[in-house]
């Protein structure tokens, strides 16, 4: 099985192209704030947001710039009534952290990218869940965490799929 | 030879990363040591996105509305003939209350009691959520221009969801009775015993400071005290469904994260917190308000 979304190596001349990483790491955030009416789903709520930065970190780092991030980040954090900085700190070091590995998951099979991202998923829960341990002072129940982890990974498959489509369909009309 | 733009943008790539890390921890310790320029930032965001997030939300409400009415439709004789004989029962109880209300009012009249406060009613929409395990708050289109302020007490036809913890002109923020921060004054209907409904992010929020040797059963009600003075006594918040581990647990009448339209209750109680940060007047498409016709005589 290969990758879902295979690279586009030419450059992007689409200036609608070139906002999409932008673009589409926004609606995640939106997505992630949005009531879905399910019972239970707000504290297990999927990281989309997580999966945007991971996938174009890997094929379009250049499109995905830290200030980006950064703005996202912290939108979200103010919309959700989080502690802000948190959201857009992660974002940032996650992308700090795949950049220098991007080249092992371009052109990789799927399960391959699907690992390095359950990886990523469980180091960045467990990293929130520190965090806002030592913020509130107070040890936070872990099964929420872990349930959102397991979620995470869960749908990465099915984003990584829409996110990859819209990649090709825009980009390789660039 | 690279060129000197070139140079010029690697460096100011070089440069924005750590700048941005180190903002972004600047802050997290600031949102810690100073709540109130954070508190406003986040109204001034919630003010701006309220719109976008209420017209992005309906497509999903649509849905979630569609297939409750499905299964709704699935179970409609069975719930008819349950509704049927609940109806006569609750005549009973409704001949029962009016007989009982009677005779509260001549009984107040004779001692002459000074009358309660009226409260008044507002209906707003849930257009975000906390999407998270840290934070238990939802996001309601609408704000100060609508007359919602900081303290109010919100609830829905179940039960009591939270309170108004942030205003904005018109977006508010709603702070569950779940989240880690909340403290809700409740007294345990039959036995009388206060106790204070602490939130740990957890669905079943704890009671806490109750008296030793408590006589708590499971399937107590528990409603609000009206200690503290920022909510009306009385409104019910859930019952409590488990006596296991260090204290009791109340499970919430309200779905809190079903919840679509809230109701938030301005009862003259609202002093109760501090004062609301001001924020400057904002123009713009006002809230979804069903709350001027809403106004009702408790």
């Amino acid at each position: 099985m290969k990758a879902i979304a295979a690279p586009v190596r030419q450059t992007v001349d689409n200036p609608v192209a070139r906002l999409l990483p932008i673009a589409t790491t926004l609606l995640a955030m939106i997505i992630s704030v949005e009531p879905a009416y399910i019972p239970g789903y707000a504290a297990v709520t999927p990281a989309f947001t997580l999966m945007a930065v991971y996938h174009w970190t890997i094929y379009r780092p250049k499109l995905l710039p830290p200030l980006a991030l950064f703005l996202i980040g912290v939108t979200q954090d103010l919309l959700t009534g989080a502690p802000p900085g948190v959201s857009a700190l992660v974002m940032l070091i996650v992308r700090a952290f795949v950049l220098p590995l991007r080249r092992h998951f371009i052109d990789r099979p799927f399960p391959f990218v699907w690992a390095g991202f359950t990886m990523l998923t469980g180091g960045t829960m467990l990293s929130l869940w520190t965090v806002h341990c030592l913020l509130d002072r107070v040890v936070i129940d872990f099964r929420g965490t872990v349930f959102r982890a397991v979620l995470t990974i869960s749908v990465f498959p099915a984003a990584s799929f829409l996110l990859g489509r819209t990649q090709r369909t825009l980009m390789s009309t660039g | 030879m690279i060129r000197p733009s070139l140079f010029r943008r690697a460096s100011v790539q070089r440069v924005t990363f750590p700048l941005l890390v180190l903002l972004s921890a600047t802050m997290i310790i600031l949102g810690k040591a100073d709540q109130v320029i954070l508190e406003s930032l986040r109204v001034t965001v919630a003010d701006a996105a309220a719109p976008v997030l209420d017209v992005l939300s309906r497509p999903l409400a649509a849905l979630a509305d569609l297939a409750a009415r499905a299964r709704r439709l699935a179970s409609v004789y069975q719930d008819n003939d349950r509704l049927v004989e609940e109806n006569e029962r609750l005549l009973g109880w409704q001949h029962a209350a009016l007989k009982l209300a009677a005779q509260n009012s001549q009984l107040r009249g004779l001692l002459k009691l000074a009358p309660e406060p009226t409260a008044t009613y507002l209906t707003a929409r849930v257009v975000a959520n906390s999407g998270g395990a840290y934070v238990r708050s939802l996001m309601v289109y609408a704000g100060s221009e609508n007359g919602v302020s900081r303290g109010q007490a919100a609830i829905t036809g179940e039960g009591l969801v939270g309170r108004v913890s942030e205003v904005g002109t018109r977006a508010a923020r709603i702070l569950l009775v779940t989240d880690l921060n909340s403290r809700v004054p409740v007294i345990v209907e039959g036995s009388q015993q206060r106790a204070l409904l602490t939130g740990d992010n957890s669905e079943r929020p704890c009671l806490r400071y109750l008296d030793t040797g408590a006589a708590i059963r499971i399937g107590d009600r528990i409603v609000t005290s009206g200690q503290g003075g920022v909510f009306p006594p009385g409104l019910p918040v859930g019952v409590v469904a488990s006596l296991d581990g260090e204290a009791p647990r109340v499970e919430p009448y309200a779905e809190l994260s079903r919840v679509e339209y809230l109701r938030i209750v301005e009862y003259g109680l609202a002093d109760g917190l501090p004062k609301a940060i001001p924020i400057g007047p904002r123009g713009g498409r006002r809230a979804e308000r069903s709350a001027d016709g809403q106004q009702s005589r408790r």
